[in-house]
């Protein structure tokens, strides 16, 4: 418990910069909304009979910005972005900084396991991502509300942060597994970016030639994709069994891999 | 001159891992051109169908959009995203690992002034981002005259792919004055991403939703390809502010250096 309490300490002024972040940046993005969303009907139909690839490039992909709910699902994807760069930093850092600032030697000489400190420790990252989705889940209900001209969008917008929330996992179990395996404890986190900046590109590059969807199981972006909640279409069963064994592999390699790790003192 | 070869030594394994990246990208995306031309005669020949007036409402002139340099202006929003990256990462590591990595004393009580030490660390970073460039544009190059439909034009291919340059070089002043005004930065990575995404995504949604505004604040904006590619030309006021930013930043960080209380061992 102390663990726990520590960390949450330790990562507090890190979770707020997040948040005030996240929360600065819808308000800023959906401030626009009311410009974007005057555009003439037909401009949407026309751009709607658009090649998705030419949409993609466009930036705009395949929603309706007239709507609200298609103008949030275009903000979400950078929304999911911040979050998930936020999971695996943490992930990655959380298990890292004992040997990166020498203090290993000071608390893995405690009284305890090395399996109740991970636990303790994966624990503090979890409620930080999940503390972050909520804030981002309330600030978009609240300023969605605002702007929504009785449009309803709160079922969207829940299930758009539980997608978002499964992301997260998969990002912030993806730093911690890299830290527990790798041997140098300060390349984990670059190299938890460089998976994040290669899956992100691959996303958009699936987006660009649709003869690269059979990769869409290659990256995380593509597992809770905007469009198809907005839609209606809700999750797909695959993608869902999917990140929960993405999820419960990288856990497992946590665990077993840390415990046998040399530490770098 | 020996402390500038020990930085390019010590940059040479992360400088060799960015330049593979950036050109297999480059090539990635390029590679996927002749799927997109396809996709924008399909497209041209539905926009037929339509009045004048509704096309120019779209605001952009399909021939130039969807040309090969149309479509590689779009590729590098993610080289310049990877570049910047890159830049900003060895902007604030090459000042603040000294102090880091507990060498500041080793180095600092050698016979050099500071203002050597800060010249010759960042003639490092100016090389390593030189070389990360040139052989970019190489690749680049090579791979747009194999997919090219029609002999593009090389000046403009330039023009373009060299802008990855301009915003990699006020990446790395920024995380140069960032490194040496923090008093001790733990890791680096944190603060170089958040920066850099931050810019990103305002640069990202700002073009989705055409505003203007934001093109003063975020260096991804500095250079409107488009405009590029009709006049084959920079905008001055931005080279101007580039120029500015770029001078401010760097003498104030040699003053802020050479006055700075570093914390020993």
């Amino acid at each position: 418990m102390n663990i726990f309490i520590r960390e949450m300490k330790a990562h507090r002024k890190s979770l707020i910069i997040w948040c005030v972040g996240i929360v600065l940046m819808i308000i800023s993005q959906m401030s626009k909304y009311a410009a974007t969303s005057s555009n003439g009907q037909s401009l949407n139909d026309l751009m709607s009979k658009m090649p998705k690839s030419l949409q993609a490039l466009l930036g705009t992909g395949s929603f309706d910005l007239s709507k609200l709910s298609g103008y949030y699902g275009m903000i979400f994807l950078y929304l999911v972005l911040i979050a998930t760069i936020h999971a695996s930093m943490l992930g990655a850092d959380i298990i890292s900084k004992e040997e990166r600032d020498k203090t290993s030697e000071f608390l893995y000489v405690k009284p305890i396991s090395r399996r109740e400190i991970i636990t303790a420790k994966l624990l503090a990252a979890f409620s930080n991502i999940f503390i972050l989705n909520i804030v981002t889940l309330s600030s978009s209900l609240v300023i969605a509300g605002k702007y929504s001209k009785g449009e309803p969008m709160t079922w969207v917008i829940v299930n758009l942060m539980m997608g978002m929330f499964v992301l997260q996992l998969i990002f912030m179990f993806l730093g911690t597994c890299l830290a527990a395996v790798s041997k140098n404890p300060k390349s984990a986190s670059s190299a938890a970016m460089g998976i994040l900046l290669a899956t992100f590109v691959l996303y958009n590059a699936i987006d660009l030639n649709s003869n690269l969807e059979g990769l869409k199981y290659l990256t995380p972006f593509k597992y809770f994709e905007a469009k198809n909640i907005i839609s209606n279409v809700g999750f797909e069963p695959v993608f869902v069994i999917l990140s929960i064994s993405i999820i419960a592999v990288l856990l497992s390699a946590t665990y077993v891999f840390y415990r046998k790790r040399d530490l770098n003192v | 001159m020996n402390m500038f070869l020990h930085e390019l030594r010590a940059y040479r394994k992360s400088t060799i891992i960015w330049t593979c990246s950036l050109t297999t990208l480059v090539i990635l995306f390029l590679s996927m051109y002749p799927a997109i031309a396809k996709d924008a005669a399909d497209f041209k020949k539905i926009l037929d169908n339509y009045p004048a007036a509704v096309i120019k409402a779209l605001g952009f002139s399909l021939d130039s959009f969807f040309s090969l340099l149309g479509f590689y202006s779009a590729t590098l929003t993610y080289v310049l995203l990877c570049g910047s990256i890159q830049a900003m990462n060895l902007g604030t590591s090459i000042i603040s690992k000294e102090a880091r990595d507990k060498t500041a004393d080793f180095l600092l009580t050698k016979p050099v002034s500071r203002s050597q030490i800060m010249t010759a660390k960042l003639f490092a970073v100016l090389t390593s981002l030189v070389m990360t460039n040139v052989i970019y544009i190489i690749a680049a190059s090579l791979m747009a005259s194999a997919v090219q439909a029609e002999p593009i034009n090389y000046k403009l291919f330039f023009m373009l792919s060299i802008t990855v340059f301009f915003v990699q070089l006020m990446f790395m002043s920024l995380g140069i004055i960032v490194s040496v005004i923090v008093p001790k930065i733990k890791s680096v990575l944190p603060i170089s991403m958040g920066t850099v995404f931050s810019f990103f995504i305002v640069s990202m949604l700002s073009s989705s939703i055409g505003d203007t505004t934001s093109r003063f604040i975020t260096p991804f904006k500095y250079y409107d390809l488009m405009y590029i590619i009709k006049n084959s030309a920079y905008e001055t006021p931005y080279i101007m502010i580039e120029l500015l930013f770029i001078v401010t930043t760097i003498t104030l960080s040699y003053i802020i250096y050479s006055k700075k209380d570093i914390h020993a061992v």
